[in-house]
């Protein structure tokens, strides 16, 4: 049972606020590089919006891919998480991921995705086309 | 200290192909916000009268605004600054998409460009860096095929590109800037400004981010704006029901839609072409540009017929209402085509349809044949001839290489009594509001800083629209004045058209980003300088009360039928709208700004700087 976001694509509008409101909240300022959640537009063909987060899914092979141990369980939220402290950036998480639900943050420093704002997401509360489900 | 700008404008002189960072003016920052009215500033600046428009004298610029790139809806837009080869005036033309706040991300506020390379160029900025690369293999590529080879070479396929098509390469009048494949500043012929510059793109990737003070704050305010002040005011839900072709069905009812070049205000083949036929007929989903809450675009694609293909975002009210009822084009799915023919080679859907009409009527009466139109059967509403002209016009083709300059150039060439049948002010093509329908109108065209716009004034929302009458001349001159004051804010922070902001919420986020304290008064008073500012920079330039005027259709052809059966602009009140336009703004009798008009709004520095004041 996946704990992670849901998404009707379809309904997707391409305005990006959910990646405004998750880099304002998580790095404190407007950079949709910095963002844990991802829209592609995808313009003129196949003319759709493509989004990418971290499920959450039952595999998760991002925790058995990362060799300092830095995706952790959050226990609270039963989700996993990166440890910034323990993560080195080396991509081996983006790497396995088949849903291109994390990424490395614009320096390459680290590895982000979305931890659901600690059990309140944003991006599902912003949504203006209620696209976003938790 | 984090207050929305970046701080710091690029400029790049193409000639020496040098690039410099300087930090951005915060006197006029303060006194001008961003957007046209920075831009206007700098444009003042930067140029002297009489500069061509085309020769590497002229200057062209990228501006965006403290909110731009912020969360704060409607507010993702850049402006193209430049004086104008189209009508010699100044020129502000704006696009939304991605563009703007991608910018601002890179590092940058403005971009300002002079010059001409010696071959073709793209100027690349990537996070506080910027550089010129060579353009010879996108040179002559539509604007679709200019930013996939631009991702391509950048590695970058989130890099956002603003580029001009083949028709700005060929310095077409009508050519604008394309970005995001749809999104266009279209108007006034900055397209041509870029090809005259051998400048095909400015490309930008940007992952630095911006700040705002108190973001926690900041972040909580725009939320609760978004909801109540944006998607839940009654005054935006057509746009997230349909968008601007709602409007084609209000002109068609108040009888001013443009029909066969403007012999007629109503046109039988209306839902053919309105919103409806778009919803149902060619609809794909609807697209917001970034941080927009109501998503007004519409994504559109032609699934059979002559067209099978064709897709757009859009059309929308001006191109539906100017190349499509105006060209006697009653099938949605034509101009669903137009559009994209505009998208592609860079051509302004306005001017572009609103000349395609304009040779439609030569042809029918003759006065073109189809030996100018390289054996195109130019009727009205002959949708394979229509669909053929964007093309024409940006390869400069038969007929195309006329038109391509705008109707009041063609007209020039043409003879043989064209002129009679001109509908423009300026030399810019009059939008889809027939004036005779809402003479308030014809009013808001002349006294554009454009050249004929809607974009400046827009009574006929309380007229023709609303309760009032549109063809009292009473009152008509203060509405201008007061949709000048207010879209002259609006366009400098830079908010979207279809936000319907009241002062108040401008003021209130104005110090939510900058920190500094603003209200209702205070912007007005920046609006009131913009626009004295935008008047001053034409009267520099020598424009006077003969170019603010009517053309002889809308005073002396009556529209036929329904509600403006019968009707036209009387001179009379047109001259007397104009008047009292210049008495409520204290201007002279040549619609020109006075010292004291100047130094009333804090404008006290350019007097000096203004040869008809001496």
């Amino acid at each position: 049972m996946t704990k992670g976001l849901k998404a009707d694509r379809e309904k997707c509008t391409g305005c990006q606020l959910c990646m405004l409101v998750c880099s304002g909240t998580h790095v404190g300022k407007f950079n949709p590089s910095e963002s844990r959640i991802e829209v592609d537009d995808r313009f003129p063909e196949p003319g759709d919006f493509k989004l990418k987060f971290c499920r959450q899914c039952d595999e998760h092979p991002c925790v058995e891919s990362c060799p300092t141990e830095a995706i952790v369980l959050d226990e609270g939220l039963g989700i996993y998480v990166v440890d910034r402290e323990k993560c080195t950036g080396c991509g081996a998480c983006v790497e396995a991921c088949p849903y291109e639900g994390c990424w490395l943050d614009p320096s390459g420093s680290y590895s982000i995705k979305c931890d659901l704002c600690g059990g309140t997401p944003q991006c599902v509360e912003i949504c203006p086309k209620g696209v976003l489900k938790r | 200290m984090a207050d929305g700008y970046t701080g710091k404008v690029l400029r790049v002189d193409l000639s020496n192909e040098k690039i410099t960072t300087e930090p951005i003016n915060r006197e006029w920052t303060k006194s001008f916000i961003g957007g046209k009215g920075l831009g206007a500033r700098y444009l003042f600046e930067e140029l002297k009268p009489g500069v061509d428009p085309l020769s590497p004298d002229n200057v062209v610029m990228i501006w965006t605004g403290p909110l731009v790139g912020t969360m704060v809806p409607l507010t993702s837009r850049y402006a193209v600054v430049t004086k104008s080869p189209l009508t010699g005036t100044f020129l502000d033309s704006y696009a939304g998409g991605y563009f703007g706040p991608e910018m601002k991300y890179a590092g940058y506020d403005g971009v300002i460009i002079k010059g001409k390379a010696k071959k073709p160029v793209y100027l690349w900025i990537n996070d506080g860096k910027a550089e010129l690369r060579d353009a010879k293999n996108i040179w002559g590529k539509d604007n679709f095929k200019t930013e996939e080879l631009i991702r391509k070479e950048t590695g970058q396929s989130r890099a956002r590109v603003a580029s001009t098509g083949p028709a700005g390469e060929k310095l077409s009048l009508i050519s604008g800037i394309t970005s995001d494949l749809t999104r266009n500043a279209g108007r006034g012929g900055s397209g041509a400004v870029f090809g005259s510059k051998n400048l095909k793109a400015i490309a930008v990737r940007g992952t630095m981010g911006l700040e705002v003070p108190k973001i926690d704050e900041f972040v909580k305010m725009t939320k609760d704006m978004l909801l109540k002040d944006v998607i839940e005011n009654p005054d935006h839900a057509g746009s997230i029901t349909d968008g601007t072709p709602i409007i084609v069905d209000m002109s068609q009812d108040a009888a001013l839609l443009p029909t066969r070049d403007w012999t007629s205000g109503e046109f039988e083949g209306t839902p053919g072409i309105n919103s409806d036929a778009l919803k149902t007929r060619v609809l794909v989903r609807r697209k917001a540009c970034m941080g927009c809450g109501l998503a007004c675009g519409s994504y559109a694609k032609v699934s059979k017929g002559m067209f099978k293909g064709a897709a757009t975002e859009g059309p929308e009210y001006e191109t539906i209402g100017l190349s499509g009822s105006n060209c006697g084009i009653s099938n949605i799915e034509a101009i669903v085509k137009f559009a994209e023919e505009c998208d592609k080679f860079g051509l302004d859907t306005m001017s572009a349809g609103a000349v395609t009409a304009f040779a439609m009527d030569l042809y029918e009466r003759k006065i073109l044949t189809k030996e100018d139109t390289g054996g195109l059967d130019l009727k009205f509403g002959n949708e394979e001839a229509f669909a053929k002209m964007p093309g024409m016009m940006a390869r400069r083709e038969h007929i195309g290489d006329v038109l391509a300059d705008g109707s009041k150039r063609a007209a020039k060439k043409i003879g043989k009594g064209s002129e009679k049948l001109l509908v423009e002010c300026k030399g810019s093509e009059y939008p889809a509001y027939d004036p005779r329908g809402s003479i308030g109108m014809a009013l808001a065209y002349a006294t554009s800083d454009r050249g004929a716009d809607h974009n400046r004034a827009w009574p006929v929302a309380q007229d023709a629209y609303g309760s009032g009458d549109p063809w009292n001349p009473e009152g008509k001159a203060a509405i201008c004045v007061e949709d000048n004051t207010r879209t002259s804010v609006k366009w400098s922070f830079i908010f979207c058209d279809f936000y319907a902001v009241s002062f108040a919420n401008m003021a209130n986020y104005y110090t939510a980003v900058t920190g500094q304290p603003a209200d209702e008064d205070s912007l007005r008073a920046i609006g009131k300088r913009v626009w004295n500012l935008t008047r001053a920079f034409n009267a520099r330039e020598g424009f006077t009360r003969k170019d603010d005027y009517l053309p002889e259709r809308m005073e002396k052809e009556p529209l036929p039928s329904g509600k403006t059966k019968g009707k036209a602009v009387r001179r009379a009140d047109f001259d007397k709208m104009l008047s009292e336009y210049y008495s409520l703004w204290n201007w002279d009798e040549e619609g020109r700004p006075t010292k004291k008009a100047l130094e009333d709004v804090g404008l006290a520095d350019i007097v000096k700087k203004l040869q008809y004041l001496k």
